[in-house]
Parts: C-alpha cells; structure tokens; sequence
C-alpha cells in the first residue's frame, strides 16, 4: 500500500515582472509528493526548480494554483501563520549552508526551538539527538569558521532536523561541497528518508546526487517534462 | 541560548565596529551633557535659603550709579525690613592676577552683614576681629583654598572701578554659602579711601518673611520715587536674571552645538545600524525561513540599536557625571565655575536622546527587512 501524499499541487503557476519582461517561472505545474519520499527536482538554471521548492517550503507564493502541505493550503496563509508553519513543519537545507557566524554548532541547531515552548533542558536534549544523527556531537562548540564545509552542511542538516518537521527542503546542498563532504550529506538525506520517514524534496543539478532520490522530476521553462 | 544572548552576540559581532559606535554615542552625550552643565552654570544663579529673603536696592538709573548713604534709616524703617547693609561692589585686581579676579569684593557693614549672610559659618572670634579692624576682611573658603590664605595673611588689591587701591588683613574665612568665593570688607574702609563720598553701590535688604518680600520690595520703591536718586528694588533672584539676560546669544549658541550634536548623533547611529543590518540581510532571511516573524526580526533590530544608544549614554552622560562629581572643577577654572554639577534633568535628557536615537536608528534597517522577502534575501547573499 502507498504513503499517502504529504504534499500535493495543482495547476500551481508562477509568474513576476523582470522590468518590462513577465517571466513565467511556474507554468501550470500539478504534482503530488508521498511522505517519506526523497524527491529530487532536476532542470537547467532558470527552469523554475527552485520557485516550486520555495513555494512548497513557504517561503515564496505562487500567483495560482494550490500547494497543499499536510492538507494545509500554504498559499492561503498570511505571513504571520505562514511562519509558524514553517518553523513546525519545514527544515530548511542551503547550498551556501547559511549557519549564523557568530554561534556555535549547537547554537545554531538550537535556533529554532527558541520559538518553541520548549524548556532549556529539553531544547538541549533535542539539539544534541540532531548532532548525534549528523554524527557532530563532538563539535557542537565549534563555530561554523572551525568547520569544514561537509560539517557545516551536516549542521545545517541538524538545524533542519531539530523541530523534527515532516519535511526536509533542500535547494543544490552539494553544491558547494566536495565529492566525499556531498556523499555524506546526500546519505544523511537518504537516510532521513528511509529510515526516519521524512520527507526530502532537494533541488540539484548534479544526475549523481539526485540517484540518491526515491524518485526524480525533471523540469524546464516552467513545466515537468516526464 | 536565550534571546537576549543571540541579540548580545549579534551586536558584538564585530567589535570593532561597536566599540567605535558605542564611543562615538558616548562622546557626543559627554559633549551635549558638558554644554549643558556649563550652560545652566552661566545662566543659573546661584541660590541659597536666604536668598529668598533678600532683596538688592540699586539706582533706578543704572547699577553703576551710586545710592546716597542717608537713605539707610529710610529703608530701616520700612515695615517688614529686618536688615540692612551697604552692598558696594569693589572689583579689584587681586595681585598676582593678570587681568581677571574671578572672585568679587564688596564693602558691607560687618556687624550688620552676618544678619543677611545666613547661610555663612564664620568662627566667633575671627568675625569679632573682623568687626572690630576696618582694614580686614573675611573670605571665603574656595578663595582661600585656591590662593593658600589664611588668617592673618594680607590681600593687596588695585582698584579697576573705584580710583584707590586697597589692601586688607584676613580676619576670618567663611563658608557655607552657596558660592564661597567672595571677600566682605568695611564699607568704612572704602568710604575712607574715597574721601567719604557719602554713596553706596547698593543695599542689601532682608526681609522679615518670605510674603513680606514682595511688599517690601514695593514699599521700599515707593520710598525713594520722585527723590534725587530714586531705587529699584528687587529680590535677590530678580536681580541675578538681570545679569542673565545678557547671556541670551550665548545660550542660542550653546543651544545651537547642542543640536548639531545630536543630529550628527542620529547619523552615526543611523549609519552604523544600517550597515550592521545590510551585512545580515542574508542570515536574517534564514531566520525568517526558520519561522522567525518579522515583529521578532523589528525586536532584534530596535533591541540592538537601542542598546548600543542607550550603552553610549551609559558611558558618555554617566562619565560626564562621575567625571565632574570627582574633579575639583572651582580650582581646575580658577573659580570661573563653582557647582558644575550634572543633575538629573541633564542625565534623563542624554538617554532620552539615546533613546530616541536607537529608535530613530531601527526605522531605516526594520523598513528594510520588511520590504525584503526570505526569497530575495537569501539572493543578496548568493
């Protein structure tokens, strides 16, 4: 028996003003996402991977369609409500990692939950679970400058996984990373997926990094083209 | 980690740059504090308990014109007068001196003086020998402080008003007034110098109780109209505005750096808090990514701005207060200023601007973020 969907959209478009040109990012886009999968959405630059990845996490909006997230249509959510869905329900993985320099690892793992109503105590245990599964326990103290860049996506990864939100986002998180660093990071996503049942959609360009997927989508100007 | 901790750290990220800003906020509020302090000190008399009670008789015409000494008995009895003295304003170069005395001398009647110098502590015996010669004087502390006077010491003096030179023994020092500085000698001694005149620089009246001042400041004018030397008769305040007025364009001036200041103050500050927040443009779309609303971003900003303001003040008016509680500012102006104290009006003024600044300050960068989405934030970085 199939998951059912965790992410389901339709008719889902995109379009914004470049000057005088209107550049359709999204055109008319309809799919749906099992939980647990790990999707990679794959397209030349400019092929609109990264405004769907936007629009799912909710932190873009689309200009129609729906993007319905556990049910919830995030579209229709006002930036307040939209945050707080996001802190409880998306992590967020970068290409340039984005920790904030002047906190440590485990602080910035820590970062979300200072929303929470979380106690300290709880906030530490739930912290150091992440770090453990990245496998950095041991450089929680350091600042991101003491990291590799492999570390320094793993933290990412950990701050992703801290709220422990049903999915994972991930937009070119090899990108900057060498072959070995982007090999551990793409089998900690795998494993997220498999193991935990999160659910990973993650933008790449690299055929390598997306047969790690369960599942690949191709899109260009705007459209999925299988 | 609290929020307060990641506000600290955010702040103190480049320390540099905060130390710098911090300072700057902290110079100018020491600035704008000192300005203050100098200002009330010039325009601000000083006033003691009695001077309530007193009240100045000058010619009507200008001060500079001398009262005739007979009206004495007139003025005594006038109801609700329970004092009187000569009051003579001397103005002497004080040897040593080069061009300026920053203490004044005036000829009073000794054994009449003290019943109008309430606020003066001056030991029995020395204001009986004070009395008793009227070639002495007595001076006041600060004075004999900054000269090292003491009893029995002489003060030769050259007269820049009145044609005669004077030279005084010291029979007492005196303190307790609000303003220790002055010498008293006799109005006998002047008189004598001049060849008995038969005038008086002013007089100085006490009132018997603080309603009775007004009346007798009326009583005492109505005394002398339509007499060859007519009076105007006022309280001791009254008088002393007299002379600040003059002070107005100084007042404008000061006024006018003060301004300057904290306008140049609100541009640093803009500038610094604007520079720090476009510097994080990108972490802060990460924070909103994360689930950070923008009334949480608004609160980081204004907490860091208006902290880095109102630590500026902490240190620039508090270490303009601290600085002038423990200096010894008479001797260190040579007596030009006396109190120069920084009170609480001046304190709350310097983190009221502070705080305004840091508000001011926020406005800019907060616009920013908001018009900002977490898309085209995390693209200024990329």
């Amino acid at each position: 028996m199939s998951l059912p969907n965790i992410v389901t959209i339709r008719e889902l478009s995109k379009e914004y003003r470049q000057g005088e040109i209107n550049v359709v990012a999204l055109n008319n886009i309809s799919l749906d996402i099992a939980q647990g999968e790990f999707l990679t959405l794959m397209g030349p630059s400019g092929s609109g991977k990264s405004t769907l990845l936007h629009i799912i996490a909710g932190i873009d909006r689309p200009t129609k369609g729906v993007c319905r997230v556990q049910d919830i249509d995030v579209t229709k959510l006002n930036e307040s409500r939209l945050a707080d869905w996001r802190n409880q329900n998306v992590g967020f993985v970068f290409q340039t990692f984005n920790l904030i320099p002047v906190l440590t690892a485990f602080e910035n793992v820590e970062l979300p939950l200072l929303l929470t109503r979380l106690s300290g105590k709880r906030r530490r245990e739930q912290v150091n679970t992440a770090l453990e599964l990245v496998g950095l326990a041991e450089r929680s103290r350091h600042l991101p400058r003491q990291l590799s860049g492999g570390q320094e996506q793993r933290v990412a990864i950990a701050r992703a996984l801290v709220t422990d939100p049903k999915l994972i986002v991930a937009d070119e998180p090899t990108g900057n990373l060498d072959s070995g660093s982007a090999q551990e990071v793409l089998s900690i996503l795998q494993l997220l997926s498999r193991q935990i049942g999160k659910t990973v959609i993650m933008v790449t360009h690299d055929p390598k990094a997306a047969a790690f997927g369960s599942r690949s989508i191709h899109l260009e100007k705007g459209e999925l083209t299988n | 980690m609290t929020i307060a901790g990641f506000i600290v750290r955010n702040a103190l990220r480049n320390k540099r740059r905060f130390l710098l800003s911090v300072s700057s906020v902290a110079m100018s509020l020491f600035l704008l504090v000192t300005l203050q302090v100098a200002l009330r000190e010039l325009t601000n008399p000083i006033n003691d308990e009695g001077s309530t009670l007193r009240i100045i008789v000058r010619n009507k015409v200008s001060l500079a014109q001398p009262l005739p000494a007979r009206q004495l008995p007139t003025i005594e009895r006038i109801p609700g007068v329970a004092a009187i003295t000569p009051f003579s304003y001397y103005g002497g170069l004080y040897k040593g001196d080069e061009k300026f005395t920053s203490f004044a001398q005036f000829a009073v009647d000794p054994a009449r003086a003290l019943d109008l110098l309430s606020d003066a502590r001056v030991p029995p015996e020395q204001m009986q020998a004070w009395i008793a010669d009227r070639t002495s004087a007595i001076v006041g502390k600060m004075t004999a402080d900054r000269y090292g006077l003491k009893v029995g010491d002489r003060m030769p003096f050259t007269g820049q008003i009145y044609p005669c030179d004077l030279e005084f023994k010291i029979a007492g020092i005196y303190q307790g007034t609000a303003d220790d500085r002055n010498v008293m000698f006799h109005q006998k001694y002047l008189d004598e110098a001049l060849g008995d005149p038969g005038t008086v620089g002013t007089w100085w009246v006490k009132a018997s109780s603080v309603e009775e001042a007004p009346l007798v400041t009326e009583r005492i004018n109505k005394a002398f109209a339509n007499t060859s030397a007519e009076v105007r008769a006022e309280t001791e305040r009254a008088f002393q505005l007299g002379f600040v007025s003059m002070w107005a364009n100084i007042k404008i001036l000061i006024g006018g750096i003060s301004m300057v200041v904290v306008f140049a103050l609100l541009l640093v500050t803009v500038s610094t808090m604007s520079m720090a927040i476009r510097e994080r443009f990108r972490e802060l779309a990460v924070l909103k990514a994360l689930g950070f609303r923008r009334r949480e971003l608004f609160a980081f900003i204004l907490a860091e701005s208006f902290g880095l303001a109102t630590l500026g003040a902490f240190f620039g008016a508090g270490g303009a207060w601290l600085l002038y509680r423990t200096l010894d500012m008479p001797k260190l102006t040579g007596g030009m200023f006396v109190v120069f104290e920084v009170t609480p009006q001046m304190l709350a003024l310097a983190f009221t601007i502070a705080a305004v600044l840091g508000l001011l300050s926020a406005v800019a960068p907060m616009i920013g973020v908001a018009r900002t989405s977490v898309v085209q934030g995390l693209k200024t970085l990329d």
